[in-house]
């Protein structure tokens, strides 16, 4: 390899493996992909790498040929491939193929299912938050409907039972619209594609999952909302990744405070920033929140995890997630995003 | 059923005693009129505390008030607050908190600061009635 900080890689072959290969290297730093091949122009990973900008081709001895490539990965499975490679390839260029490809394309695989299992904890986790909040706006409606039930069985004035029937109808849909918020949060991603979003909805979507959070507690939310406004990522992530740092903003503000969301673009980037007016974050934590497992909630309360996937999907789509925090004054999450062109 | 709002309008049998509800949501306000007017109480109603104690300043009903159920749940204040709330206003009238929050903490946290009973909605009708009446009967042991 040569001696310089970048890693250029070709990937030979699209499908499965190539596309969790091609996932794994762009979001390295100091690995540039510098191009893609598949024989099959369907496979699954050339189209993940238009969106990405990274030039794609059916023809792997254009890539094989390339000059300045620091290895060729091949996930094809078609021995003949190889032959390609070593007949075409730069001398200095490694190849990595066959079983050490495998390899490779397992440890990403199960590195991703890790993930996911780590962000499925990190989200029961913080349904527990919530389930006090969802009970109590659960237990009024249910009062109303029980209550007036049980009355309409010895009623016999008829417009007071019709009435009261229909108390017991609003009361059952607001149960049902309840159910239709947590189900939406529960819901694991499926989709990984980025798609366009309309980022105003989401953050109410994810604000009315917050509010369970806010019982009991003088948080005041204020909305700032620049209109239309569209970034590129998965809409189940981002609702999550909003929720999380909503959450933690009401937790930090320990029952006092003014939660402000505000979506805007700058240049081309769709940003979006959630800040609190809590006791803000220490110098000495402010550089470690990132980090896996990092918690100062008490055992029990926070895997430490929330933080540290809400930035991984955010990086995942091209973006960013910052902080800035100052002590007694509050502390400012600000997200930004490819921003979408309005449709 | 009656919708009147005032005590000194209630005639014919004696009441049992005139409670003063607070709870945004107006069923739920509903709900416990209806449940508490079949056991001959009287009930007033009001939104949030600012209107609990205007109601009250009406007619002589600061006078007649035997107790208050009320919603924690309240702008500007945390459950501990509403309490105080209250207090400030009335210290002698028994409080019991209706909420729709099962929380055992808070439950024991608002029993220490001195209020009469901590109800989860949905309460049953029999369960609200006795403890309204054995809030009533220990007030008049202890002749608040």
């Amino acid at each position: 390899m040569n001696n310089t900080d970048q890693t250029n890689i070709v990937i030979l072959g699209a499908g499965k493996g190539g596309t969790a290969l091609l996932d794994l290297f762009t979001r390295l730093p100091g690995v540039t992909v510098v191009g893609i091949s598949d024989q099959n122009p369907a496979a699954p990973a050339l189209e993940y790498a238009k969106r990405l900008n990274i030039p794609i081709t059916q023809d792997p001895v254009q890539l094989i040929r390339h000059p300045g490539t620091h290895l060729i990965v091949n996930v094809t499975g078609d021995p003949d491939i190889n032959e390609q490679v070593n007949t075409h390839k730069h001398p200095e260029t490694e190849m990595l193929g066959g079983a050490a490809s495998k390899v490779l394309w397992d440890l990403v695989q199960d590195e991703s299912q890790m993930q996911a299992q780590l962000f499925q904890a990190e989200k029961l986790a913080g349904m527990g938050t919530f389930a006090s909040g969802i009970a109590h706006d659960i237990n009024n409606p249910l009062y109303i409907l029980l209550a007036f039930s049980e009355n309409i069985l010895e009623e016999t004035d008829l417009p007071t039972i019709h009435k009261q029937a229909r108390s017991i109808i609003a009361a059952g849909k607001r149960i049902q619209s309840i159910s239709q918020k947590i189900t939406q949060y529960t819901r694991a991603a499926k989709v990984q594609d980025a798609v366009s979003i309309n980022v105003n909805s989401t953050l109410d979507e994810a604000l009315n999952i917050a509010q369970f959070a806010t019982m009991l507690q003088d948080i005041s939310i204020i909305r700032n909302y620049e209109d239309n406004l569209e970034v590129l990522a998965n809409s189940e992530e981002l609702f999550q990744v909003f929720v999380n740092l909503m959450t933690n903003a009401i937790h930090a503000m320990e029952g006092k405070g003014t939660l402000t969301v505000t979506s805007y673009h700058e240049d081309s980037f769709g940003k979006i920033s959630i800040a609190d007016t809590g006791s803000g974050i220490p110098d000495e934590n402010l550089s470690k929140i990132f980090e896996p497992f990092f918690t100062t909630k008490p055992k029990g309360e926070g895997t430490g995890l929330g933080l540290h996937n809400a930035r991984a999907i955010i990086k995942k789509y091209r973006g960013d997630l910052s902080v800035e925090s100052t002590i007694r004054q509050g502390t400012t999450f600000v997200i930004e995003l490819p921003y979408a062109t309005s449709k | 059923m009656s919708e009147s709002n005032s005590a000194g309008m209630f005639s014919g049998r004696k009441s049992e005693g005139l409670v003063l509800v607070v709870d945004d949501e107006p069923d739920v306000r509903k709900v416990v009129r209806m449940t508490l007017e079949k056991s001959g109480y009287t009930v007033l109603e009001a939104e949030d505390g600012e209107k609990a104690i205007a109601e009250m300043k009406k007619d002589e009903n600061s006078l007649l008030l035997s107790l208050i159920i009320t919603d924690i749940r309240m702008p500007n204040m945390n459950g501990i607050d509403v309490i105080n709330y209250y207090r400030k206003e009335w210290p002698s009238v028994p409080l019991i908190v209706l909420t729709g929050f099962p929380d055992m903490d808070m439950a024991t946290s608002m029993l220490q600061h001195g209020i009469a009973d901590y109800l989860v909605k949905p309460v049953e009708a029999e369960k609200l009635r006795s403890s309204v009446s054995k809030t009533l009967e220990k007030r008049e042991v202890h002749g608040f």
